[in-house]
């Protein structure tokens, strides 16, 4: 009794949010670390084993599709490149916030959850990099979670797949259009496609503007290094739609799910494929448009209430080996100089 | 000096040193083993094992110590571990109840099957303290294969928690 009671007091202190049990943790922490570096090198050679004789086969088939993607990707990459910098270039222009703006820390993946009731993974960086809880992080695919606990020189992240993960998102409905960026000295043949091409072209409406100098559909930006000087905007009639609702998790079994999405009938029906990017605002962790993933499935619900949508992450959280760290703050978190 | 020896050999200093390095193996080896994707609860096994051979109070002891050590490395809320471990612990302990003269099969059964229910108690402790999401069928699932492990794996823990929390005789 006097020993559950002791667990009960423990967490209660914990629940309640005291400095004592994180210090407790954090001390431990320090002692523990060497002890399981030690059992880490010592027992590598078991864990390759164990992976070489259950993974072999997934690995190399693995490795021959990711041989291909990378193929695929290539020239991807240089076209998503160029309207990566164009949007920031806009956006810098327009004064708006950008993700290159943030300071950054890349830290490495050194451990799991050592629990079958907690998805969350260790980092090898901590408060001497300045990560603080509630930083979001990502990897190059997109948004992985969040820091839930910092010590001095590692962290804890909890994973988008956690049960108490949420976060503000914007689900963003394609347009049915397709718009492209030309570069000068090109011909047609290399024109970069930025929408999807599965939809089908709509023709543009024609609008009028009476702002002296502004042709709506077009805009021209400052010269840049890779030469592109002309972009085509969209008028507004066919800009992609957004709608705003809370990401949770549903543990690492399930699809994360979108709840809260209200039923406007300007935003349409969603699509299956729509992105899922972070909503940002004053309040929430993450700051606006990282990529976090797309619609798998809607589950329409009766009422005021709204679908639930299924998510389908562009993060692979099974294997996570680098990861980048925020280090950003909403407003409302930062503190007083 | 004495006091310091008698405190060095003491059952208690031998459980935190082996727990230490449970806890290394929990976090590194044991925690990238995933058979069926379900990870082996070392220290919940090693908690049940100490209740099997030495009964109720130890394993009770064993499993506040071995918890605490536990939620220092977890993300879940401080003392849930430990006291998850201390109840399953402690009711390892009432295997003389149930088997006269237990041998080391009917142990191994008994260690399964109290792993088992510790495995599901301890979503359940998550859901008491508002943490929801992981009291579904899959901890059914996770609950069954954590019983074939640690079923497979007691002979070697009996042992180790014998030798781990046997008392010194003082002549």
């Amino acid at each position: 009794m006097l020993l559950a009671l002791t667990s009960i007091i423990l967490l209660t202190l914990d629940l309640q949010g005291s400095s004592a049990t994180s210090n407790v943790r954090s001390v431990f922490g320090t002692v523990f670390s060497p002890i399981e570096d030690v059992v880490r090198v010592v027992t590598r050679p078991v864990s390759n084993a164990w992976y070489g004789i259950t993974h072999y086969d997934d690995i190399k088939s693995e490795n021959r599709l990711l041989r291909e993607k990378i193929a695929q990707q290539e020239g991807a990459a240089v076209a998503a490149a160029a309207s990566v910098r164009l949007s920031q270039e806009l956006l810098a222009l327009n004064g708006l916030p950008t993700l290159a703006g943030i300071n950054s820390v890349t830290a490495q993946v050194i451990g799991e959850s050592p629990s079958n009731f907690s998805t969350t993974v260790e980092i090898n960086r901590g408060s001497e990099s300045g990560i603080r809880v509630g930083m979001p992080v990502l990897n190059a695919a997109g948004l992985v979670g969040r820091i839930t606990q910092v010590f001095t020189d590692r962290a804890l992240v909890m994973l988008i797949s956690d049960p108490e993960y949420a976060l503000s998102i914007k689900v963003v409905n394609p347009p049915e259009t397709t718009t492209a960026t030309t570069v000068p000295g090109e011909d047609i043949g290399t024109k970069v496609t930025v929408a999807p091409t599965t939809t089908t072209t709509t023709t543009t409406p024609v609008v009028v503007s009476t702002i002296p100098g502004f042709t709506p559909g077009s805009t021209t930006i400052p010269s840049s290094p890779s030469g592109v000087t002309s972009l085509t905007v969209p008028v507004s009639g066919i800009l992609a739609v957004r709608e705003t609702g809370i990401l949770e998790g549903q543990g690492p079994q399930y699809l994360p799910t979108v709840r809260f999405i209200s039923t406007d009938p300007r935003f349409g029906a969603i699509q299956i494929g729509a992105s899922i990017v972070s909503a940002g605002g004053s309040t929430s962790l993450a700051p606006p448009d990282i990529v976090v993933g797309t619609v798998s499935r809607v589950v329409p619900r009766l009422g005021t209430a709204g679908p639930i949508l299924e998510i389908e992450l562009v993060t692979d959280l099974t294997n996570l080996s680098f990861l980048r760290v925020l280090l950003y703050q909403p407003i409302t978190e930062r503190g007083t100089p | 000096m004495n006091r310091l020896l008698v405190v060095f050999s003491s059952r208690w200093t031998r459980l935190v040193l082996v727990a230490l390095v449970l806890l290394g193996l929990q976090t590194t080896l044991f925690n990238q083993l995933r058979p069926f994707g379900v990870m082996v609860p070392l220290m919940l096994l090693f908690s049940v094992s100490a209740g099997t051979v030495y009964g109720s109070e130890v394993g009770a002891i064993t499993g506040l110590v071995v918890g605490a050590m536990y939620d220092c490395v977890l993300a879940t809320p401080f003392g849930l571990a430990s006291l998850v471990f201390g109840m399953v612990g402690y009711i390892a302990g009432f295997l003389p109840l149930f088997v006269r003269e237990p041998t080391w099969w009917s142990r191994a059964l008994i260690i399964a099957a109290v792993s088992a229910v510790g495995e599901i108690l301890f979503p359940v402790a998550l859901k008491i303290v508002g943490i929801d999401g992981w009291l579904d069928l899959h901890a059914l699932w996770i609950a069954a294969v954590v019983a074939l492990l640690t079923g497979a794996l007691a002979p070697l823990f009996i042992p180790l928690s014998r030798w781990t929390l046997h008392e010194a005789v003082r002549t």
